[in-house]
């Protein structure tokens, strides 16, 4: 026979029990669930390989080559199909036997069909960001806000936020919003560490970003 | 090991403790305010390549420069242009918002329409452009054949010289009727004045960027005034200047306006006595002999005169009592009118859009010529003529002969009205004795809102058997029309402005469309020009173009023909620091079709060159001279009498002074129908640069910028001192009634220390009638109980100390 007293310790664990399963599905669902909820995945429409296009590569592009200033100091960006047509242009021939070059002349320079790439950085509609000013006048390397782009072989995965619909690497790939690098997040508070370790403290204000 | 309450509360404080150690609440509550920007109907402009078109604002006469931002086809915002002449890279609110009048769906015509139902009940029927244009000029045509074609008038709100305004007219001149009727504005005043004093009738041309002194007689500078993108950078020109150099304003203003609160010296005389105020000033200056003594002498004519009636009448301490301003203050800014280097006197209450007073006018000019200030830099310039080509002669077979012949119905012309060249209040009045009119046009105007003592006018279109609008927006005044014959939106099309109003230098502004047209409307110069085709005979044979922009070009091909002026632009040195020296920039096109496509470009041409003073010349009156003494005045005074007195034509024409006073600059009390007793107040209505009150009606951007003070919900405040207030039991916020003789208005009370007493101050451009959801219902407007008595000799009406009566609500 159980004593009272004993009686009453196993409550007390049985009480720890549940109260520790309760929290570890939550921080399993917290940690591991919700984040695959609340991304989706997307391919993009073609793996671009950025080493097998680039300075190290036989085909030698510079950066610059494609992703480059217009006149008027705006940003090309990601640049349109016409520029792979300079090189890709007769969709019968092939430069490589790549799966991913078949695609590129059938499914767009044949049919002279934009390709429709998923941006990572897109900002939000209501984020004024100018290149001009953060490479030309302030000098930053690519790499700082967009990581190694230069060295990617394979394009990662799109994943996009069910409920912003804004590409996972706004707020970055860590759930926790943890940073390592520069380019780990493009958040708000990540322009402003840097205006303000540069001492651009000004370019904080609102409407600098928010016209 | 069992899940009773207490496990499970257990659980779940677990769950609850987890959770708070995982990212996902403090991930969600960031995903879930940023997920608030892409609500459905939260507007994103579309994706596109973005581009700039530069051309011209043609919202009003200003003509500013601008840049439109594109995203794909989409207009997404308008920014001044730096490199264009006349606004320097400023543009007001209006043409910032120039968008949304644009894209606003819920106040455009999309199509023609025809009235169904009873005319005014806002029911509408799509047509093509077909049966438009053929049931307008069948009408038109019928007129003509039934030997009355001086039943067709128009009423036109274009600026008088743009061809737009230049093609309505010759579809008059050319079916036959006089009866071609412009909105008044300042600027007819101004004509009026340099008519009667220098002969002239040149564009007003005041070189305000060159002078250091700025008397304004309640020109609203800051608040819209004249052609306001370059008012504005002008402004900004004066106190960039080193403190010394800087130009001094003294703003006479009854009420503590933007412009009166940025001036040097704010003066605030009772509304009305502006004359009384400018002839104290003159008063001093003839006295204290402060004239300039060559141009007195040797150009002017009437001196005698006026100076003795200055001297008689208009001491400073009769002008106190009239006016309200403290003596010596009038003697202290004569002093330094006199002594400033390039002074200049301009008056236009407010925005300048309404005809101010003749006299008045008259008054503060005469101020310009005792100092020797016409023809001078940074005075008022004689303003030389642009010489654009003349259209071929308009053909008048003998029905259209026989029309032109039959008086204006508004009187303009006669000799009770002999200066005035149009009286929009007269026509209200002869319609709704019986219309003599059976088809009215109406262009760029919505007369019904925007002129005094409107529910006149609204009463009056009533009895015209058939209203063709050619607006393209749902305004006031095209939902009583019979017709609408829709017009672009001024994005959306070519068009010119013939010298911005006030610039001093000859200017020619052409636009040019930034989007192809969104819906199924036509230019109205091309619609005139079918409409006279189908009229077909001697009207069609007067337009012998294919399009608009054939006419335009006609025009145009003078400026090169004159071999004079520019259109190219970027260069350093503004156009006004150019116009003494004359120096040129560019390079002179080689032909007319080089320069109409540079024309098309850069949207303008100017010749940046003025030859000043010339006081023996640019005088056209009949002396020779400026005349203080109107020698016009007294011609048409006399010569019109045929046996009747003098005096009888002068109460006719609500003169009330005598003797030399007549054909000189005098103040004269503006008359009222209401009894000071009964009727204590002064209603005095407000522009303001954020609140169009013009044809155009304001954007819903600008409604934005109203603060709650100003219109809260549907409630428009008018202004009123807290001890004019006080002495009616009003506090901030009361509701109260507005009564004058024409009817009475709703409003609320804002407590304003810088609203003269005695006086109540009403916003102007509000309480649409038609319109979309951001407009309609929105406060009142102040025009519907204005009186609109009439200016002595000029004859418009007055629009600024109508006699109210407040009552709490």
């Amino acid at each position: 026979m159980e004593t009272g007293q004993q009686q009453e310790r196993k409550t007390k664990r049985d009480g720890w029990i549940f109260f520790a399963v309760g929290l570890i599905v939550a921080l399993v669902v917290g940690w591991v669930v919700f984040p695959l909820l609340l991304y989706s995945e997307q391919r993009q429409p073609l793996n671009y390989s950025h080493v097998k296009h680039g300075p190290e590569s036989g085909v030698g592009l510079e950066c610059e080559e494609c992703h480059y200033f217009h006149e008027d100091g705006s940003f090309s960006g990601i640049p349109g199909l016409s520029k792979c047509k300079e090189c890709h242009e007769d969709p019968k021939s092939l430069y490589t036997d790549s799966p991913e070059e078949v695609k590129l002349l059938k499914a767009f320079v044949e049919s002279d069909r934009e390709i429709p790439w998923l941006v990572y950085s897109r900002q939000p509609d209501c984020v004024y960001f100018p290149h001009v000013a953060h490479v030309k006048m302030g000098e930053i390397e690519c790499k700082v806000c967009h990581g190694d782009f230069a060295s990617n072989d394979t394009l990662p995965a799109y994943k996009v936020n069910r409920l912003t619909k804004y590409s996972i690497d706004i707020w970055g790939r860590n759930i926790a919003g943890y940073k390592r690098n520069t380019w780990d997040r493009m958040k708000m508070d990540d322009c402003a560490e840097c205006h303000t370790r540069e001492a651009k403290e000004q370019n904080n204000a609102c409407f600098v970003c928010h016209k | 090991m069992e899940l009773d309450r207490r496990n499970f509360i257990k659980f779940f404080a677990g769950g609850v403790g987890g959770t708070l150690l995982t990212p996902l609440p403090w991930k969600l509550i960031d995903d879930i305010a940023i997920w608030t920007q892409n609500w459905s109907w939260v507007p994103i402009p579309a994706r596109g390549k973005i581009s700039q078109v530069d051309t011209v604002c043609t919202l009003c006469p200003g003509a500013c420069g601008i840049t439109v931002k594109k995203v794909g086809d989409r207009v997404v915002k308008i920014e001044g242009r730096e490199d264009f002449p006349v606004n320097r890279g400023v543009i007001c609110p209006l043409g910032m918002a120039g968008q949304q009048i644009l894209y606003n769906e819920g106040i455009r015509w999309k199509a023609p329409m025809k009235s169904v139902g009873e005319r005014g009940s806002n029911r509408w029927k799509e047509i093509s452009w077909e049966e438009a244009i053929d049931t307008v000029s069948a009408r038109i045509r019928g007129l003509r054949e039934s030997g009355n074609p001086a039943k067709l008038a128009a009423i036109d709100g274009n600026q008088s010289r743009s061809s737009m305004a230049l093609l309505i007219r010759r579809l008059l001149d050319a079916v036959g009727s006089p009866n071609y009727i412009t909105l008044p504005g300042h600027e007819d005043t101004y004509a009026m004045a340099q008519l009667l004093m220098q002969g002239s009738d040149g564009s007003m041309a005041l070189d305000l960027e060159n002078s250091d002194f700025v008397l304004s007689f309640g020109c609203g500078l800051l608040d819209g005034w004249g052609a306001p993108g370059r008012i504005l950078s002008t402004w900004a020109e004066w106190v960039s200047r080193a403190p010394q150099a800087r130009t001094f304003v003294v703003q006479i203003d009854p009420m503590a306006s933007d412009t009166a609160m940025k001036a040097g010296l704010w003066i605030a005389p009772f509304p009305g006595t502006e004359a009384a105020l400018a002839l104290g000033i003159a008063h001093v200056l003839v006295k204290e002999k402060l004239y300039h003594r060559e141009f007195i002498e040797n150009h002017t004519f009437g001196f005698r005169e006026f100076s003795k009636v200055v001297l008689e009448k208009y001491a400073p301490a009769d002008v106190e009592k009239i006016t309200g301003v403290e003596r010596g203050l009038i003697s202290q800014v004569a002093r330094r009118f006199a002594g400033a280097q390039a002074p200049i006197a301009i008056a236009g209450r407010g925005k300048g859009d309404l005809p101010g007073s003749l006299y008045e006018q008259m008054a503060v000019h005469a101020l310009n010529a005792l100092r020797g200030r016409i023809n001078k830099s940074g005075g008022v310039l004689a303003a030389d003529p642009i010489p654009l080509s003349e259209w071929p002669e308009v053909a008048r077979d003998s029905v259209a002969r026989e029309g032109l012949d039959k008086a204006r119905i508004d009187g303009a012309g006669t000799p009770r009205y002999p200066f005035a060249r149009s009286l929009i209040h007269h026509f209200s009045e002869s319609i709704s004795s019986g219309s003599p009119i059976d088809t009215l046009l109406v262009s760029s105007a919505n007369p019904i809102h925007t002129l005094p003592d409107s529910r006149g006018l609204a009463e009056a279109l009533k009895a015209v058997p058939f209203i063709v609008s050619l607006s393209p927006f749902m305004d006031e005044t095209s939902l009583m029309a019979d017709m609408i014959l829709p017009d672009h939106t001024h994005l959306e099309k070519m068009t010119d402005i013939v010298w911005p109003i006030g610039l001093q230098y000859p200017f020619y502004a052409l636009s040019r469309p930034v989007v192809r047209p969104l819906y199924s409307t036509r230019h109205s110069g091309d619609v005139i020009i079918e409409l006279a085709k189908k009229i077909g005979g001697s009207v069609a044979g007067s337009f012998q173009w294919e399009n608009f922009e054939e006419a335009i070009k006609q025009r145009a091909k003078g400026l090169f023909d004159s071999g004079m002026g520019e259109s190219s632009l970027g260069g350093s040195v503004p156009v006004w620091k150019r116009l003494e020296k004359a120096t040129g920039q560019g390079n002179a096109p080689s032909s007319f079709s080089s320069m109409w496509e540079e024309l098309k470009a850069s949207g303008c041409w100017y010749a940046p060159s003025h030859s000043f003073g010339q006081w023996a010349e640019i005088f056209r009156t009949p002396t020779g001279k400026f005349e203080f003494y109107s020698s016009s005045i007294n011609a048409v005074l006399q010569g019109g009498l045929e046996g009747g007195s003098l005096d009888d034509r002068l109460k006719e024409m609500g003169i009330v002074a005598r003797g030399d006073a007549v054909y000189m600059p005098h103040y004269e009390e503006a008359g009222s129908g209401a009894d000071k007793e009964g009727y204590p107040l002064v209603l005095f209505p407000v522009e303001l640069i954020n609140l169009a009150s013009g044809w155009i009606a304001n954007p819903p951007f600008l409604n934005k910028t109203l603060f709650d003070y100003q219109l809260k919900g549907g409630d428009l405040f008018v202004e009123m001192n807290p001890k004019t207030a006080g002495q009616y039991g009003l506090s901030e916020g009361s509701r109260i009634i507005l009564r004058s003789t024409r009817g009475e208005l709703r409003a609320r009370i804002h407590l304003f220390k810088g609203a003269m007493p005695g006086v109540v101050f009403i916003p102007v451009g509000l309480g649409h009638t038609a319109y979309d959801r951001y407009l309609k219902g929105k406060g009142v407007n102040p025009y519907e109980i204005i009186e609109g008595v009439e200016d002595p000799l000029s004859g418009q009406p007055v629009w600024w100390n109508t006699r109210v009566k407040v009552i709490k609500a």
